[in-house]
């Protein structure tokens, strides 16, 4: 018997204020195998993994690690339990070297209990040989190092605990071909040796190079898992979309007149980016986290600095250096992150919903403010979009996320943008106010508004989108239209947001 | 129905505030408060000394370029900035200006010009330096504090006096039974509260220390209003250097010395947050003169001049405190 269960998570339950996260979750884990996790984005496996590693307690179920049932109290814990996470986000220190990285906190000590130096640089220089990074020196500072790098020496961070379990978060994110072969080179070392792996990777062909089992979560739940020799991608998109959302009755509003056309838009983690836009049409943009949408509607919005390429405004050039140009030129942007971009927290719900447009909400020659315009603006924009609140004085802070959302989409309204870019529109918000900022965006493509929306849910994308244009990896990899319903499927979308029909 | 389920959701977070909590709530109000009740009590305590015509005028002087630098400070402190160097900027700005008219003889119009000039010119350094280059800005104020210090150094030495009468009339005239001074106080305090509360230019001060990557994305040009707010602010610290050497009839090294920290005190006290969004003029205004008041009554009072310090020490302490118990409460 070489498939000795290592770890068994046992309806693993999740919730977070208005989402389920995980819904009764199971998974088995070998000793020595490599488990690939894969599931679109909001499915639910980095809460998963956030458990694993103690960062979030799970309100209900039963982990086992080698048969004893184990409670995970935090990121410690789980350290001296075996299991290392390598997240997507780096927790480097840029300004210490790379030893003082990988020891971080465990440094060997001299007999004056200071940090011994020597011993380190010699443990570290040691470590990253047997991982086969013989390249790099100990004393280098992480800094200076390529974000292939980084990430190698985050790994090898993890490594350093000596884990029985390595959970691997999107690593090759980063990363470039041949450090992916590195990579796994590392992984294999580490399983056979005996360890497991569990590896969440958007890149699918990846998971046929290097797993031995693969499993699926949708929405929160377990769809179940298949060895990798007798399953194929076709099979593992199938269990990983498939929500319905009904496409009733779609009807277009797009109009000839090309309203945003990008030629060659490329910027920091994106390139060559051509698309048009036209009036009243509803565009999507979509691809898995990290493929580069977003940072496409900030280049289009001016506030990316170092990107490149020519955007036209109904037919002529124009130069978009900020925000303000682009909003001068008519177009919005709703951002993706509600409280970090988007809201002004401490501040009215009326003061929110004026703040792109305080121009137009003055009374005198002096540009002085008419406070009475601005409430009675923010109470039609509260009536029209059912903004639940006694009233507009209100600080948005106290909002629900989706009256939250409701005002960013009032603030844009009143701007009236000739082009809005809206990025997760309806991210964390409850079904009702969904289906309530679903009609307005119809509404406001009936009244010839452009719209480029960014959305993780494929099925919002379908419902909405008169064509859609597929991310992956900062490249357009398809577009497809859907609005004289030919069968666009979330399948057919899946395969070129991971790369695969390139 | 689904609307009605949400406000009644809602309901249960948006907790009433109470009638006290929202006046603990109202900086200006308990400010207010509190100073008139210390007037009141200094005055039955001490009824010949504190509230007589000379005690009032020499609080009123002794406030009156600090309020001016407050207006400026305030104005930062809202968009969730802070200027280090004003207190450096009021000594260079008089020091440029005495030179001019006591070793130059220039006429003491162009002396003011001039020195108002520097000041501008050292409020954009600061801004291009904070806004564009992106320097932090307590160490760009703490390098302009230098450089305006060793300025105010460099151009009166250890002092310069004998100015024109023309020039001293500028602070030490008396206009309906006020000094000068405090009638240049009260003038700025009255347009910038009304500039500050009622202008689309100020208000986005409050938008960008609300949220300013939240402003920059609502087309609001971050970079520009910085730079502006820091010019402000040095032509404020400018202003009151001319008025401060005016009155003293003097241009000494070390005029407007600490008095960076004394403002930003004032203004944190009269209802600003370090981390921006809050604030009014007229909150500045009264941590000016309660800071002015405390120190007048402690004196009146005859404790010890280091008392004073420590007194405002606990004064801050116990206001910033009772800012962030009112707000747990709140959450």
């Amino acid at each position: 018997m070489d498939s000795e269960t290592t770890l068994q998570i046992k309806g693993v339950s999740k919730t977070f204020p208005g989402v389920k996260a995980l819904d009764k979750v199971n998974l088995e884990i070998r000793k020595g195998e490599v488990h690939a996790l894969v599931g679109e984005n909001g499915a639910g496996k980095s809460t998963l993994m956030n458990i694993l590693s103690g960062n979030y307690k799970l309100d209900e179920g039963e982990i086992f690690l080698n048969g004893q049932e184990v409670h995970i109290e935090n990121h410690k814990h789980a350290q001296s339990l075996g299991i290392s996470i390598v997240y997507q986000d780096r927790s480097l220190v840029d300004n210490l070297s790379i030893a003082e990285n990988i020891f971080a906190g465990r440094q060997p000590l001299n007999r004056l209990g200071l940090i011994d130096t020597k011993k380190l640089n010699a443990m570290t220089n040691q470590f990253l040989k047997e991982l086969n990074l013989h390249n790099s020196n100990s004393k280098t500072l992480v800094g200076e190092l390529s974000p292939a790098m980084q990430q190698m020496v985050e790994i090898a961070k993890a490594l350093s605990q000596n884990p029985h379990i390595l959970i691997l978060d999107e690593p090759t994110a980063t990363i470039t071909e041949a450090e992916v072969n590195v990579l796994f080179n590392i992984v294999r070392q580490l399983t056979e040796k005996g360890g497991s792996v569990i590896y969440i990777s958007h890149r699918l062909s990846e998971i046929f190079e290097i797993a031995d089992r693969v499993s699926v979560l949708k929405d929160g739940e377990y769809q179940g898992t298949k060895e990798v020799k007798e399953t194929n991608v076709d099979e593992i998109i199938q269990m990983m979309v498939g929500r319905k959302l009904d496409k009733q009755k779609f009807k277009t509003f797009a109009r000839e007149d090309v309203a945003l056309e990008v030629k060659n838009l490329s910027g920091r983690r994106f390139r060559n980016m051509s698309f048009q836009l036209r009036r009243g049409e509803i565009v999507s943009l979509v691809g898995l986290a990290g493929a580069g949408r977003t940072e496409t509607a900030m280049a289009i919005f001016g506030a990316d600095p170092n990107a490149s390429g020519e955007v036209y405004v109904f037919g002529i050039k124009v130069d978009i250096k900020n925000p303000t140009d682009a909003i001068g030129h008519g177009i919005g942007y709703l951002p993706e992150d509600r409280k970090q971009q988007g809201l002004f927290l401490e501040m009215s719900i009326e003061a929110n919903i004026i703040s792109g447009n305080l121009k137009n909400a003055v009374k005198n020659n002096f540009n002085f403010i008419n406070e009475k315009k601005i409430t009675d603006a923010a109470n039609l924009y509260k009536d029209r979009l059912r903004i639940a609140t006694p009233s507009v004085k209100r600080n948005v802070i106290n909002l629900s996320g989706g009256n939250q959302q409701k005002v960013i989409v009032a603030k844009w309204l009143m701007v009236h943008p000739k082009i809005l870019v809206v990025d997760e529109p309806t991210r964390g918000i409850d079904v009702g106010s969904k289906e309530e900022i679903y009609a307005i965006l119809k509404n406001l493509a009936s009244e010839g508004t452009a719209i480029l929306m960014i959305s993780s849910e494929l099925p919002e994308a379908l419902a909405l989108s008169d064509r859609i244009i597929v991310m992956w990896n900062g490249k357009m990899t398809g577009e497809l239209s859907c609005s004289d319903l030919e069968q666009v499927t979330e399948e057919m979308i899946m395969k070129f947001a991971s790369g695969l029909n390139n | 129905m689904n609307n009605s389920l949400e406000i009644a959701q809602n309901k249960t977070f948006i907790q009433e505030e109470s009638f006290i909590q929202k006046i603990l709530k109202n900086r200006v109000l308990t400010l207010g408060l509190i100073i008139v009740l210390v007037s009141i009590f200094s005055s039955i305590s001490w009824p010949t000394i504190f509230p007589v015509y000379g005690n009032i005028s020499v609080l009123l002087l002794g406030i009156s370029t600090d309020a001016i630098l407050a207006v400026g400070m305030m104005i930062l402190l809202i968009s969730g900035w802070f200027d280090l160097s004003v207190g450096s900027v009021v000594g260079a700005t008089g020091a440029i200006a005495a030179n001019l008219m006591v070793l130059g003889h220039v006429n003491f119009l162009i002396a003011i010009a001039v020195g108002l000039t520097a000041a501008i010119f050292m409020g954009l350094i600061n801004g291009f330096l904070i806004a564009r280059v992106g320097i932090n800005p307590m160490i760009q104020g703490l390098a302009m504090m230098g450089i305006g210090r060793g300025m105010a150094l460099m151009f009166v030495n250890t002092g310069l006096v004998t100015f024109p009468d023309a020039f001293t009339a500028i602070g030490q005239s008396v206009f309906l039974g006020l000094k000068t001074p405090v009638w240049y106080m009260i003038i700025t305090i009255a347009l910038f509260s009304i500039l500050v509360q009622k202008t689309v230019f100020f208000r986005r001060y409050y938008y960008i220390g609300g949220n300013e990557i939240a402003a920059a994305l609502s087309g609001i040009d971050v970079k520009r209003m910085k730079l502006l707010g820091f010019v402000l602010s040095a032509t404020l610290a400018g202003i009151a250097g001319i008025i401060m050497t005016s009155r003293m009839g003097a241009a000494n090294n070390t005029a407007g010395m600490g008095s960076e920290l004394r403002v930003i005190t004032a203004c944190i006290l009269g209802g600003a947050s370090m981390k921006g969004g809050k604030g009014t003029v007229i909150g500045a205004l009264l941590g000016t003169i309660f800071m002015g008041l405390i120190g007048n009554v402690m004196i009146i009072a005859r404790v010890g001049v280091y008392w004073q310090q420590i007194v405002l020490g606990i004064i801050l302490i116990l206001a910033v405190s009772l800012d962030s118990l009112v707000k747990n409460k709140n959450a």
